[in-house]
């Protein structure tokens, strides 16, 4: 095809030009390698005709009798003019050195990566692309150091709580801001995102190199580059294909059939299938009048339990959970000539998840554009719009959500009931039942764009105008299809329908002025600027009740409308930035940022805020006593401080308002929704960073080393009212608190071959957490409390203290330290050191290529966290729910004085109850196999035999090993769906993650 | 060409740009606090927010009022069929962490009526007749609920001594307070004077599903009862009941309960349809493919007592099979019988003319008056039994037959566990398991002595925490 384009091409050009030229030039073009150059414009200055090369680096142009020169040009390399000497030119053209080095877009500007002072991390198109995850935040986990990354949830889409560098805030967002060329994204939107469009992403970790993103960068900033295309025209369809299972639960198992009703009987409780079991063997004559559980014998006994067990489901797992699946399809088109550049994307990704009825479906292109329209002025756009689908399973903490119910429902329970029905199980309710009649599913549109026009009006200055708009759309419907089992329950079918629009604006205005001066040992930079950000989000909500068949699902079909309601907010912030950057001979460089920004969200007192930062470093490798010492390669040490803020807060937080929702008798009502705090203002993070970088034995051996301390203070965080004031708390700004730590990473190239490549890479990243001030004390609203020179919701449990031996019973500490067997809340003390905040996290990974094939992995860890195990909790429930599936853990209970246990005496009744104490308070440590791949890459030689430009065949896995002490899985986002609570602090049924193998294959042409 | 471009550009810098004012924004659902009073039609949507209040209120009547307290006493026990709710109240081992949410929600519903009365002499162009009858609301709202916390979370004055604390009073909307705790008799001369002070205010002829004088009488009624002080208890109790007590009689008796008849209703907090709170049902039982599935069964000593031509017994209990096994499901709460219905669905009876009439007949005995006694409880007799002669008792067995009536009248409505604490009785459960025929597992936990601890539920323990000036019920 290519070749017939370009034959047509050539052949237009001819017929077009023909007429006015007398002679031919021919000639080759190669780079400095002596590579041939494809995609160089020919142009003849005095005709103003031109031509392209060809693959080979050949062109051919006709040229007028008067035409003396010819001019050169590539997007890559430094154009060149040459004299028409005879009818052959060839070319040699240099490479531009700007693309040679690696450049990052940060604040507003693209740098070259030398030249960036603050704390900057990297993450290029390579180590993220064609990795099977859905999503591309979880790609970052172990990338960086001083990044840490974990997954909410299983849920094929979920996306990933992203921090750097600790938790700088608590109620307000700790997510850094994310900005997706130029243009901040959503939260919802980033996960969106497909990971093979990307260039590279910047992780922003101090206050240099975040200051300019002042307002919203107190986490920190994650800087997207979308792809641009480059060089020759090129043309890629990529494939994968994956297979996916839940983790298995780590150091607990599960309760079979048999175990269960043993456990029951050992407890003196007869469940209701037995029950009814032997009262029906009783009519029947086989069984005497009289007869129970307990006083037939033990083979009449085993019977019955046989009989029961034969007919139940054994491993409910096999039935709530399945096999996921994930495939995808991507073709791109990239390529760029002197003046144009264009990446094109399109793909579609569909994924089965892991729980009964979870399905993700996505489809998604992309078109960057960017043209040189005049040599000073270049436009451009980066759109990118993507449809999702899913299937959404509940998330329950009780068993109507179908991983939770795995620890609900017995074994003994049949799935289905004699007529084929869903059996609803013991517990009333089943999940399969639920997925398949009360279906919710989330249609998804989001679009990314940004326009923008560049303009160098004198030689060292450029303007640049950007807008943005991301629009992201949500229609929802959840329908209780008539005659499901919650139909029947609460009387009515009902199907609610969600409308949902939010559109984020962004209008940006730059101008920077560049310039070397005294022999180019002199640099400076100026850059100023202005943005204006405007969020706008509106949702309709409809529910209708009496449905007449399930198969009808609009609401017109409903007989009885029954709510519709609309909700409405906006939010606007107004910035002004600057930043001075010098650099003396790119071996001192310092840079001064400031901004103010004006938040709708704040009080009238503290709308505004200003943010600030300097930055120095030194290229120490750059001195002659430095590049001496022979072992160096390389040596920079850096250090900056600055101020960002934080404003995400709700929209209207301030105010004092009575909300008009209310109701009654099916009239308006008016009714206090929120304190007011008219003083409510920025939470403000100080920075202060030192690092050094250095190579070793000519890079050998490369690193980092950092250290960090950030400071945050007026944190935004509910402040607490007493509840007779008839509200729980206002947001107001609470106190300070102080993030402080180490980054480390370590890169050891072993082996530096021509055909074979080995390198090692640790990464380790330690973070102490500690409030420092509080204005005003906090009070425990659940199981963490802030408390001056401690974590951040640091444990405030009641302690037990084990089974008394004697007794049989579950002892606790009292505030004293007294032991007690009376529980009792008061006696809730600060768990010191025990906080859910993850200390320290990193990896470790290797990569090894031997001629064709390369092998990568990555093993990630994580730990110094503590989690409230509640899923542990239940699951030995210690009689407190016979009617539940088990642990077989739930076995180790008291049975005879002296005995030393975990449960206490199942045959107490006092002590049949769950407590929350710090019994269940469980380490969170973890390592991870998180990425295995094993690549093979067809050699450039044989793939333009069979006229490609490259072919990679891998093979991936994810989550193959996982080590932990922990009793259950430990890798803990949001508890589940129906719990926000505060992330990592409980673990509670949530949609685990998967272990998943997928192949996948790369074509080029 | 460059210039106009330049120009261009400005152009669009300036068209698309900003202006400060874009950051002053105002939600779009909200009124500022300052803003709600500022005229009647302000105000009644306050009132409204009130009533609201009421009907939202999770540790409330129309949903966990009754349950809390029913399963803490002997109408009911726990369904081996069930999923086990509430159990904590049904063991008596709740704790700070896991009690009522009463407190919060009480202290929410005084809040909304506190910002009434600060603000209601104060709104432009109202007429005096209005801002009565709202404050007049207002007041009643306010001691009705403080009524009910101090039943919940303190002894009852009957049994209380100087010492004895309750919950705080609070009557501002200052939202600083750290309000420490009442003397119980305190907080029911408080009660007292705002129910006197609203009975000076409040209409007549406001509807059912509100307030009115009727009502303030018949909560007057009810605290003095509670207070012991029996000649006011029959004052209030007559001025609540009229001339000539409108009781619902055998044929409206089940009506009411599926808000098919208002017969004998003072006042209840209205829940409709569209409202859809059905957890005053859903507390005892859901409706599932297999039948009636309960959480809490009637206890079978208990329903022994309702006799055949008691049209309560089939108005308030429903026998029927859950796999297989017969158990008497608590249905005085299934809901509105029309069509659309969610199940359980239903208004809260706050106050009837039966439970004034028992307040008043005990009031009666108390005080010596036994051939009134007598007479108010053959009243109520002749219209809950089907072709009932009037009886002639004295005695202990008179004052045997009120107790009995309220236990039955008020059954399931989660009024004895709180009227045991009030007569300083203990809670006695019987042998009986959770089968229709008595038979099954049994009460775990049989007794609660008189005047253990556990009689009080505790305050949130967090609100404890916080407000040091707060001292937690006695014995947590």
């Amino acid at each position: 095809m290519r070749k017939i384009i370009l034959t047509m091409l050539i052949a237009f050009a001819f017929v077009l030009n023909a007429a006015a030229q007398d002679r031919t030039i021919t000639g080759r073009i190669l780079d400095e390698k002596g590579v041939p150059v494809a995609g160089v414009s020919v142009t003849s200055t005095d005709d103003k005709t031109g031509t392209q090369t060809d693959a080979e680096g050949n062109y051919r142009l006709n040229v007028s009798a008067k035409a003396k020169t010819l001019t050169f040009t590539n997007v890559n390399f430094e154009t060149v003019q040459s004299q028409i000497k005879g009818n052959q030119v060839n070319i040699v053209m240099n490479s531009k050195t700007s693309v040679l080095e690696d450049v990052v877009v940060v604040g507003y500007q693209t740098l070259k990566r030398k030249e960036i002072i603050g704390s900057v991390t990297t993450v290029g198109n390579k180590e993220v692309a064609q990795k099977p995850i859905v999503n591309f935040t979880q790609l970052l986990q172990g990338k960086a150091p001083g990044l840490q990354i974990t997954g909410q949830t299983g849920r094929p889409g979920a996306s990933a709580n992203i921090r750097i560098r600790g938790i700088g805030s608590i109620t307000a967002s700790a997510e850094p801001l994310i900005i997706l060329d130029g243009v901040q994204v959503s939260s919802q939107a980033y996960s969106a995102i497909n990971p093979n469009d990307i260039e590279d992403i910047a992780v922003l970790k101090d206050a240099a190199a975040a200051a300019l993103y002042g307002s919203r960068a107190a986490n920190g900033v994650l800087v997207i580059t979308s792809k641009r295309g480059k060089g020759k025209p090129e043309l890629r369809y990529s494939f994968q294909y994956g297979r996916s299972r839940t983790l298995d639960l780590k150091n607990v198992e599960l309760m079979t059939s048999a175990q269960k009703l043993q456990y029951e009987f050992e407890g003196n409780y007869t469940n209701s299938l037995l029950g009814g079991l032997i009262r029906s063997k009783i009519t029947a004559g086989s069984l005497p009048a009289g007869s129970n559980l307990f006083n037939i014998d033990p083979t009449q006994r085993q019977n019955l339990w046989n009989e029961l067990s034969a007919t139940g489901a054994g491993d409910w797992r096999n039935y709530y959970l399945q096999d996921g699946t994930s495939k995808t399809h991507e073709l791109a088109l990239s390529g760029s000539d002197d003046k144009f550049k264009y990446y094109f994307s399109l793909n579609k990704n569909d994924n089965i998840g892991t729980l009964f009825g979870s399905k993700f479906n996505k489809t998604g292109g992309r078109l960057n554009v960017e043209y040189q329209a005049k040599d000073w002025i270049k436009i451009g756009t980066n759109l990118n719009v993507v449809r999702s689908k899913e299937d959404v399973v509940r998330e329950r903490f009780n068993t109507q959500g179908s991983y939770t119910a795995i620890f609900f429902t017995n074994p003994y329970e049949k799935v289905y009931n004699a007529d084929g029905s869903y059996n609803l199980t013991l517990q009333g309710y089943s999940p399969l039942e639920g997925t398949v009649n009360n279906p919710l599913t989330n249609d998804r549109i989001t679009a990314f764009t940004s326009i923008f026009a560049e303009a160098k009006l004198l030689k060292y200055l450029t303007l640049k105008s950007t807008i943005g708009i991301n629009y992201n759309n949500l229609s929802q419907e959840s329908y209780l299809k008539p005659g499901s089992n919650l139909a029947n329950i609460l009387g009515f079918n009902q199907k609610t329908d969600i409308f949902q629009r939010e559109v984020a604006y962004v209008f940006t205005n730059t101008a920077n002025w560049r310039q070397t001066i005294g022999r180019t040992k002199h640099s400076y930079s100026i850059l100023g600027g202005q943005e204006f950000n405007k969020d706008q989000f509106y949702q309709l909500l409809a529910t209708g009740r009496n449905f007449p068949s399930p198969s009808l699902t609009t609401l017109d079909n409903s007989g009885t409308p029954n709510a519709a309601s609309t909700s409405r907010f906006d939010f606007a912030l107004i910035s002004y930035f600057s930043s001075i950057s010098y650099d003396y001979a790119k071996k001192y460089y310092v840079t001064l940022s400031g901004r103010r920004d004006g938040s709708s969200r704040f009080g009238a007192n503290n709308k505004y805020a200003n943010f600030g930062a300097v930055g120095l470093a030194w290229d120490a490798y750059k001195e002659n006593f430095v590049n001496k010492i022979n072992f160096l390669s390389a040596l920079k040490f850096k250090a900056s401080q600055g101020t960002s803020g934080n404003n995400t807060v709700g929209n209207y937080d301030n105010l004092g308002t009575y909300g008009l929702n209310g109701r009654y008798n099916d009239a308006p009502g008016a009714t206090p929704a929120r304190l007011a705090n008219p003083n409510l203002s920025w939470e403000i993070n100080k920075t202060t960073d030192y690092a050094m970088e250095f190579g070793l034995f000519h890079d050998r051996i490369t690193g980092s080393a950092g250290y960090f301390k950030r400071k945050t203070s007026k944190l935004l965080y509910d402040v607490n009212v007493s509840y007779t004031t008839g509200f729980t708390s206002y947001r107001g700004n609470i106190g300070n608190l102080e993030n402080k730590g180490v980054e480390l990473e370590l890169t050891g190239n072993i082996i530096r071959k021509k055909n074979l490549n080995w390198s090692i890479t640790g990464t380790y990243t330690h973070v102490d957490n500690k409030i420092t001030a509080l204005y005003s004390d906090n009070v425990p609203q659940g199981i963490g409390r802030l408390k001056i020179g401690e974590p951040i919701l640091t444990y405030f449990l009641v302690r037990a203290a084990g089974i008394n031996p004697a007794n049989g019973k579950q002892q606790y500490l009292k505030q004293d330290g007294t032991v007690t067997e009376t529980f009792s809340a008061s006696d809730a003390v600060l768990l010191q050191g025990k906080s859910p905040n993850v200390k320290f996290y990193g990896s470790l990974s290797t990569n090894f290529t031997y001629k064709a094939f390369d092998i990568s992995a990555q093993m990630y860890y994580s730990g110094g966290n503590y989690i409230n195990n509640l899923q542990y909790n239940y699951s030995t429930g210690n009689g407190s729910s016979f009617v539940s599936q088990q642990f077989t853990k739930a076995f180790d209970y008291w049975k005879k004085a002296g005995d030393v246990t975990f449960l206490p005496n199942l045959n107490d009744p006092t002590q049949r109850v769950r407590q929350t104490t710090d019994k269940y308070l469980e380490k969170g440590d973890y390592i991870t196999l998180r990425d295995l791949t094993i690549g093979y890459n067809l050699s450039t030689a044989l793939a333009n035999k069979i006229k490609l430009k490259g072919f990679r065949f891998f093979l991936q896995g994810t989550n193959l090993y996982l080590g932990t002490r922990f009793h259950g899985l430990p890798e803990i986002g949001t508890s589940n769906s129906e719990d926000g609570g505060y992330n990592g602090q409980t673990a509670r049924f949530a949609y685990p993650q998967a272990r998943s193998i997928t192949a996948g294959f790369d074509v080029r042409f | 060409m460059k210039k106009y471009l330049i120009i261009g550009l400005v152009l669009i810098t300036v068209i698309f740009s900003c202006k400060k004012s874009e950051i002053e924004l105002f939600p779009y659902n909200q009124i500022e606090t300052t803003q709600a009073f500022t005229n009647e039609a302000g105000a009644s949507l306050a009132l409204n927010g009130m009533y609201y209040g009421l009907r939202v209120a999770g540790g409330y009547y129309v949903q966990n009022w009754a349950i809390q307290s029913e399963v803490a006493s002997d109408n009911v026990i726990i369904s081996s069929a069930g999923r086990l709710s509430q159990r904590a109240f049904h063991d008596w081992t709740y704790n700070g962490d896991n009690t009522s949410s009463s407190f919060q929600d009480g202290y929410t519903m005084v809040r909304r009526a506190n910002a009434i009365l600060e603000n209601i002499d104060k709104v432009p162009g109202s007429t005096p007749a209005f801002i009565n009858n709202t404050k007049g609301q207002a007041l009643a709202c306010r001691a009705m609920v403080y009524f009910d916390l101090a039943r919940v979370y303190s002894k009852s004055p009957l049994n209380a001594t100087a010492t004895d604390y309750t919950v705080p009073y609070v009557t501002t909307t200052d939202a600083t307070i750290k309000p420490g705790n009442e003397s119980v008799s305190i907080f029911y001369d408080k009660i007292i004077k705002d129910l006197n002070d609203a009975k000076g205010l409040i209409a007549v002829s406001n509807p059912v599903g509100q307030l009115n004088l009727a009502a303030v009488n018949a909560l007057l009624s009810k605290v003095y009862l509670y207070k012991g002080d029996y000649a006011n208890c029959i004052a209030a109790s007559t001025a609540a009941l009229g001339v000539t007590p409108v009781l619902s009689d055998t044929t409206t008796c089940p009506l009411v309960w599926q808000d098919a008849s208002e017969a004998g209703v003072i006042f209840k907090i209205k829940n409709t349809d569209l409202d859809g709170i059905t957890t005053q049902g859903v507390n005892y039982y859901q409706k599932v493919a297999g039948g009636i599935k309960s959480e809490y069964v009637v206890d079978y000593a208990f329903y022994q007592l309702f006799q055949n031509n008691d049209v309560r017994k089939a108005a308030y209990t429903f026998v029927s099979p859950y796999n297989t096994v017969n158990q008497i499901h608590v249905v005085k709460f299934a809901g509105r019988t029309t069509a659309g219905t969610p199940a359980g669905n239903l208004d809260a009876k706050v106050l009837r003319a039966a439970e004034v009439l028992l307040n008043r007949a005990e009031a009666y005995y108390k005080s010596g008056s036994e051939p009134l006694a007598l007479a108010d409880v053959n009243l109520l007799k002749i219209k809950r039994y089907k072709g009932y002669v009037n009886v002639v008792i004295a005695g202990q067995a008179l004052l045997d037959e009120i107790n009995l009536q309220r236990r039955l009248e008020m059954a399931f409505e989660g009024d004895r566990f709180w009227n045991l604490k009030r007569l300083n009785l203990p809670v006695q459960r019987s042998n009986f398991g959770d089968r229709a025929d008595g038979s099954g597992p049994t009460y775990v936990f049989k007794t609660l002595a008189a005047g253990d601890y556990r009689f009080n539920f505790p305050i949130p323990q967090n609100e404890v925490n916080f407000n040091t000036n707060l001292k937690q019920v006695p014995g947590y």
